[in-house]
């Protein structure tokens, strides 16, 4: 028993120590066959990687939880009395394993199921797997989160297709949005950024609810999504996809992998997508999608050895967007007003490199730098406006992590510096913004057993601009039953706003933008969390349940207030917060497997979000926040066949209404000497289907995005008169385009 | 709310249609391979399983019988043999395919195989 704990902490340890690194883990299930031919979970099953000391065993339900070794991807599974198994793991993350009794035949099933949510790990978080993304088309990242329930993406404006995620009921940018631990999403990318991560690229993606660790930063205020690109020593040697919908939009991915040696390796992974067809169902003379071309990719060369592992390369995008109206070509009217036209040009260039020092014999220890360089350059016009942006960045954050006297107490600590450099103009004013933050972090973790963990983080930062912080972070995780987790987690957060970058569908309207008040300060926030996860078996059938509670509490945040008009103009104000702002977030999430091949989801969220607005305008008040549906209902079924010859999925989704506004309601309002009006959105019905068969050397997909055939009326308010005051293209809560119809087909080369 | 139910009925008529095709009318044939590992096994079932009229296939390592289920309007046992072989193993008692069994990663190869007995 000694041996078996002994073994479980150095897992434990060693989890942690890859989380930092490399967030990936491999999760399982073992049962045995009874008598009666139903499974019933192995308990205390030795389960370890091929040739190293990285193990674990299974919990009281079966349930193992072990990082990816760096060594080995055969993974060994061994009980007494029990034919000793073993499989090989790739891109899967999830494996229900039926053990045989010696002398039996061995039998492995490989399922691995959708949507994970991370057993062991403090802070509640919910794993996206590769064959989650396969159940739709997932272009890319912003459509990858169709079958999640906690992350949903909202259309932010009918003309520039900006599309931003909602979490624990506010948008994305509050939300830390990072690729292999390197923040990427942020600043000026924050705009366009969840389209510029395909979805070939993406191995996994990690969604944690509340403040995160300290390690990656204070800017995580609601949250961190970490994406898990593929990697250069991936299984899969080659990776074709070519995708188009009837719309015209068409998409090729291509990955290369390679192995060049026993320790290098090198990988590509290349994008290139347009839609060149001018659209206007809903006859509004505006286009409904915009017009781009998009050219993006990474290439990457990774070194490993049993004490180095070494990863470097580069990304580069270049993408051109056209929207407007449907006669509109910018080489002809733009800065005219012949047509209404909007234009983004954006260029992107990004090096990055990390480096992690392994002790062999130390499996707790570790040492990691990742150090990163961009440069993001945008170009817009949104009629007779311009916008210019361009941002640098350097982000260097160094982790060492460790024990004090046993794996009990594990620490990470270490220092991180970010250096962003701001230059944006609008029409005229030229804003300019250099933050240099230095920082230093330390994180505790106490584990006892598997029954009790506890996470306390700390981290200092000096900002020039608005000086220095602490940023406090707890999250603790209690095994109470057997089948029964409790988390709790507490976290402050702050981030720098981009007013124009985050509201940049507003700027496609007439609205007069003013900054009202002083300085625009850094948003700062404490959110606090609970949540409890379930599971049971009711009806032969095993189910999962979470509950979960998220609270947050802005101290400081940045307005957008678009309620007021008057007959001089209808009003784009960006301000601080003065007064109270808050966001509940309430989501219940029921899984179960209905059959072997049978996956069913169906959750419910309510997000209660309210914001003090109305200073420019003297009538203070608490106001729900716009564009946050207040309700959804998210139902999801799959089905399976073994080795995914037939796949079929439909989701279903309900979104409830969101507050909106029209600047000629407001302009009546206004001169009717009325309180500003309370508008709400419509709810409605989105149904997505996808089925795909797999042939032996590709597989095909066919596919329906909102096959009710839902649209908003009019998402554009004044469509006939754009260059009026009261013209509005941002105030889109629903589809714009009826049902799209897309197929598409994946080539894999393996070995 | 009338295509609303269309569709559903569209898709869960998919969806079940898929599931509902194949009982019964099935045939079994167990066939003997020269798979090595575990990297074997899948090769061979997953090429097979998305193989023309078979529903399902499970090789043992134990002894290297791979049961086949399979539609014998659609395919027969030539055929499945073929899919073996040219996958790059034998198959009872015929021969693998030189070029297939080749490209194998050398861990899977029949040299392999007799090392490591």
């Amino acid at each position: 028993m000694k041996t078996k704990i002994a073994v479980l902490f150095i897992l434990i340890t060693h989890c942690f120590l890859l989380t930092t690194l490399n967030a990936q883990r491999v999760t399982g299930t073992v049962y045995e066959r009874n008598e009666a031919g139903k499974k019933s979970a192995l308990v205390g099953v030795n389960v370890f990687w091929s040739g190293t000391s990285l193990a674990t065993i299974t919990d009281s339900v079966g349930k193992f939880n072990i990082a990816r070794s760096a060594k080995s991807n055969v993974l060994v599974l061994s009980y007494i009395g029990f034919k000793t198994d073993s499989i090989k793991v790739t891109s899967e993350s999830n494996f229900e394993i039926v053990m045989k009794p010696q002398g039996q035949l061995g039998e492995v099933i490989v399922r691995a199921t959708s949507t994970q949510i991370d057993r062991l790990n403090p802070i509640q978080t919910e794993i996206i797997t590769t064959k989650a993304l396969a159940k739709a088309a997932c272009c890319n990242l912003s459509e990858s989160f169709e079958t999640n329930a906690s992350v949903s993406v909202s259309y932010s404006d009918a003309v520039t297709g900006a599309k931003q995620i909602q979490f624990l009921g506010l948008g994305g940018q509050y939300v830390q949005t990072n690729v292999e631990n390197v923040p990427t999403i942020r600043g000026l990318a924050s705009t366009f950024g969840m389209n510029y991560i395909p979805g070939t690229w993406i191995q996994s993606i990690d969604v944690a609810k509340g403040a995160g660790s300290v390690v990656n930063g204070y800017e995580s205020l609601t949250g961190a999504i970490n994406v898990e690109l593929v990697k250069p020593d991936a299984r899969e040697k080659m990776y074709f996809n070519a995708y188009v919908n009837h719309l015209g939009r068409g998409e090729l991915n291509l990955n290369i992998n390679r192995k060049l040696s026993e320790k290098w390796s090198t990988g590509f992974l290349t994008h290139v997508s347009t839609l060149q067809n001018r659209i206007d169902h809903n006859g509004d003379g505006f286009m409904d999608l915009p017009l781009y071309t998009q050219f993006n990719g990474i290439n990457r060369w990774q070194y490993k050895s049993d004490k180095i592992m070494v990863q470097f390369g580069v990304k580069a995008l270049a993408e051109n967007r056209i929207g407007g109206q449907i006669g509109f070509y910018p080489s002809e009217h733009r800065g005219t007003a012949k047509f209404y036209g909007f234009g983004n040009q954006t260029n992107r260039i990004e090096l990055f490199s990390k480096t992690a020092k392994l002790y062999q014999d130390q499996p707790y220890k570790g040492l990691g730098l990742i150090l990163n360089a961009s440069q993001h350059n945008t170009d817009s016009y949104f009629g007779f406006a311009n916008y210019d942006g361009r941002q640098r960045t350097l982000y260097g954050n160094l982790i060492y992590q460790s024990i004090i006297s046993n794996t009990n107490h594990q620490f990470k600590t270490g220092l991180s510096y970010l250096l962003d450099d701001y230059r944006e103009t609008y029409k005229d004013s030229l804003m300019t913004r250099t933050e240099s933050v230095p920082g230093a972090f330390f994180e505790y973790t106490f584990n006892h057993l598997e029954k009790f963990t506890l996470v306390a983080g700390l981290r200092a930062d000096y900002n020039n601009l608005f000086g220095a912080f602490v940023t406090p972070r707890l999250h603790a995780r209690w095994q109470l039953l057997e089948h029964t987790a409790l988390r709790i987690s507490a976290g402050r957060g702050q981030r720098t706003p981009n007013a124009f970058a985050e509201n940049y569908g507003y700027l496609v309207s007439g609205r007069a933008v003013r900054f009202w008040g002083g300085r625009i300060n850094p948003e700062v926030s404490w959110n606090y969390g609970i949540s409890l996860t379930q599971t049971f078996h009711w009806f032969d059938k095993h189910w999962d349940v979470v509950v979960d509670y998220y609270r947050t509490n802005f101290q400081n945040q940045l307005i957008a207030d678009t309620d007021h008009a008057t007959p001089l103009a209808s009003h784009l104000y960006f301000y601080n917060l003065k007064g109270k702002s808050y966001s509940n977030s309430f989501q219940v999430e029921l899984n179960t497997l209905l059959s072997k091949r049978t996956e069913v989801k169906l959750a419910y969220r309510l997000f209660d979000v309210w914001q003090t607005m109305g200073q420019p305008a003297n009538d203070v008040r608490l106001m729900q926040r716009m564009m946050i549906p207040r309700e959804r209902i998210l139902f999801n079924i799959g089905y399976t066949l073994p080795y995914d010859k037939w796949k079929a999925d439909l989701t279903f989704q309900w979104n409830g209404k969101a507050r909106i506004n029209d600047p000629m309601k407001s302009l009546q309002a206004t001169v009717d000497r009325k309180p500003m009006p309370i508008l709400y959105s419509q709810s409605f019905i989105n149904i997505n289907g996808q089925v795909s068969r797999a042939f032996k050397k590709f597989e095909v997909y066919l596919g329906g995005e909102n096959l009710a055939n839902f649209k908003q009326m009019n998402p554009i308010i004044h469509a006939e008169d754009p260059f009026s005051k009261y013209f509005d293209a941002g105030q889109t809560w629903g589809p714009v385009v009826g049902r799209v119809i897309y197929a598409g087909i994946r080539i894999k080369v393996k070995d | 709310m009338k295509q609303l139910t269309f569709v559903f009925a569209l898709i869960l008529g998919v969806v079940f249609s898929s599931t509902a095709n194949k009982p019964s009318k099935d045939k079994e044939v167990k066939i003997k391979t020269s798979a090595v590992c575990e990297m074997c096994k899948e090769r061979i079932e997953k090429n097979l399983t998305l193989s023309k009229g078979i529903t399902e296939a499970v090789l043992n390592l134990e002894d290297k019988v791979v049961t086949v289920k399979y539609n014998p309007k659609k395919t027969d046992e030539t055929q499945i043999r073929k899919v073996i072989t040219d996958t790059g193993y034998d198959a009872d008692n015929l021969q693998c395919s030189q070029t297939a069994h080749d490209k194998l990663p050398s861990c899977c190869q029949k040299t392999a195989e007799s090392h490591a007995h």
